[in-house]
């Protein structure tokens, strides 16, 4: 079982304008090890060098927040990656 | 704060709500609410608190109207461009409803007067398109003891929350910081013109529950809209604890300016005014460097120098092996910003020299080429 992927829309430039991809991770660190492993440089538009999520990112799984990369993620589950967005 | 019989005319609908009433009403007409930006979300925001009777409404925006504004921000006619956007917008609220007091702000929010301007307020709606204003709305807001109800858009999405001092977490909670030009503004990415419409008049219904004290605010949660899918989410988010201006031990007491315009110098980049490029692009050169523009292709196409390679930012980590590694690339965006950014990626993956142009094209169309369009 897969979980789904929704993309910010700002970083859709990496996943060919997919705006949501299926992984098989078990957490959010597989996850984005996957990601990075099909889409070469996203990774590091998320995580930064200190493997901390970066301060203008937030990831959920389902509708809850995750703060570090070792939250759980189960088949049928949907991680978000949302970016703050600046337009007005 | 009675209502005139003129007001219990134009206010009927309201009155016919058993939520709303008189009693709501009356609360409306006693608010004190700030609109910051009167852009895309001001403007649907705007204008249905005036309508709704909200009794004070400040309007507060440093530009003045563009001919592309009027794709999106419905508070303003043909007739308005070129002026000032408070103004030209405060008369139209005031047209729209002239039981109400408009307040016309035609300032730039800083530091040294957020205070000011907020202390004769009782609710913020925020909706300017800088990452700074943001966090300086929001932390005046916290200090302040403010509710804030903040909104912002990119292309076909929208995000929401609001804020409410002591019951639930605030911007910084949900992202602790982030720097202007971190994420594409709508002049960069493009907007759907009426997505605005949609999340400003989200903020201006919770502006209402939160003055009438009906129904259930977006407090600790976050909501997302996507125009494409046509779908809203909700997430959960806490307050954090270590939050820097509404945690347990703030870092910020006051607020304050973050960087007002992007670094303009990294380590290892070469900086090159437009006449030091000149000069290297002359008749005389030897050999002109490679030119790297990473701006969007829309802009790329609007103008650009000659014999640049268009390689937006976005595409930039899996197209860095395009980039010439010797011949010092010059990286060109509108502003600087971008590109220098671009020039720190391109020497973590072995450009030998990379150098950025200072003030981008519009410093090249001000100072060397007045003729190049710059969108």
């Amino acid at each position: 079982m897969s979980c789904t992927v929704r993309i910010a829309s700002p970083l859709h430039s990496y996943t060919a304008g997919a705006a949501a991809v299926e992984s098989p991770g078990a957490s959010l660190a597989e996850v984005l090890g996957d990601l990075e492993r099909r889409f070469p440089g996203i990774r590091f538009r998320i995580i930064d060098e200190q493997e901390r999520i970066r301060p203008h990112i937030k990831l959920f799984v389902n509708t809850d927040e995750a703060r570090d990369l070792t939250a759980r993620v189960h088949g049928g589950d949907t991680v978000h990656v949302i970016c703050a967005l600046s337009g007005g | 704060m009675t209502l005139t019989a003129g007001e219990r005319a134009r206010y009927q609908r309201h009155l016919a709500l058993p939520e709303i009433g008189a009693a709501g009403q009356e609360k409306l007409k006693a608010a004190r609410v700030l609109v910051v930006g009167a852009g895309g979300l001001g403007s649907p925001a705007a204008l249905y608190l005036a309508a709704a009777g909200c009794g004070t409404l400040g309007l507060l925006d440093c530009d003045r109207v563009e001919l592309s504004n009027l794709q999106r921000q419905v508070l303003f006619d043909s007739a308005k461009i070129g002026r000032p956007k408070a103004e030209a917008g405060g008369e139209r609220l005031a047209s729209l409803n002239p039981e109400i007091r408009v307040v016309a702000h035609a300032l730039e929010l800083k530091a040294a007067n957020v205070c000011a301007v907020l202390a004769d307020y009782d609710l913020v709606l925020d909706g300017s398109d800088r990452l700074s204003t943001r966090y300086l709305v929001n932390d005046a807001c916290v200090i302040m003891q403010r509710p804030l109800v903040s909104a912002a858009i990119h292309r076909f999405e929208g995000q929401v929350m609001t804020y409410v001092p002591g019951r639930g977490p605030c911007y910084r909670c949900l992202f602790p910081e982030a720097a202007d030009g971190v994420v594409a503004n709508c002049a960069e990415a493009g907007v759907l013109g009426v997505l605005p419409g949609v999340l400003g008049t989200l903020q201006a219904t919770e502006a209402i529950k939160l003055i009438t004290g009906v129904g259930t605010p977006l407090l600790g949660r976050f909501l997302t809209y996507d125009a494409l899918e046509l779908s809203f989410r909700e997430f959960r988010v806490q307050r954090r604890r270590d939050c820097a201006v509404c945690g347990e031990t703030p870092m910020i007491t006051e607020p304050r300016d973050q960087k007002a315009s992007p670094p303009t110098a990294e380590p290892g980049v070469r900086r090159l005014t437009p006449q030091a490029l000149a000069t290297l692009l002359g008749p005389g050169a030897a050999a002109p460097p490679p030119l790297i523009d990473v701006r969007e292709r829309w802009e790329f196409d609007t103008g650009h120098l000659p014999g640049a390679v268009n390689i937006p930012t976005s595409e930039l980590p899996r197209r860095l092996g395009e980039i010439p590694r010797s011949g010092g690339p010059v990286f060109i965006c509108r502003s600087g910003g971008r590109s220098l950014r671009a020039c720190t990626m391109a020497l973590e993956a072995g450009v030998a020299s990379a150098a950025n142009l200072e003030g981008g094209m519009l410093a090249w169309a001000a100072q060397i080429d007045p003729q190049m369009p710059v969108a």
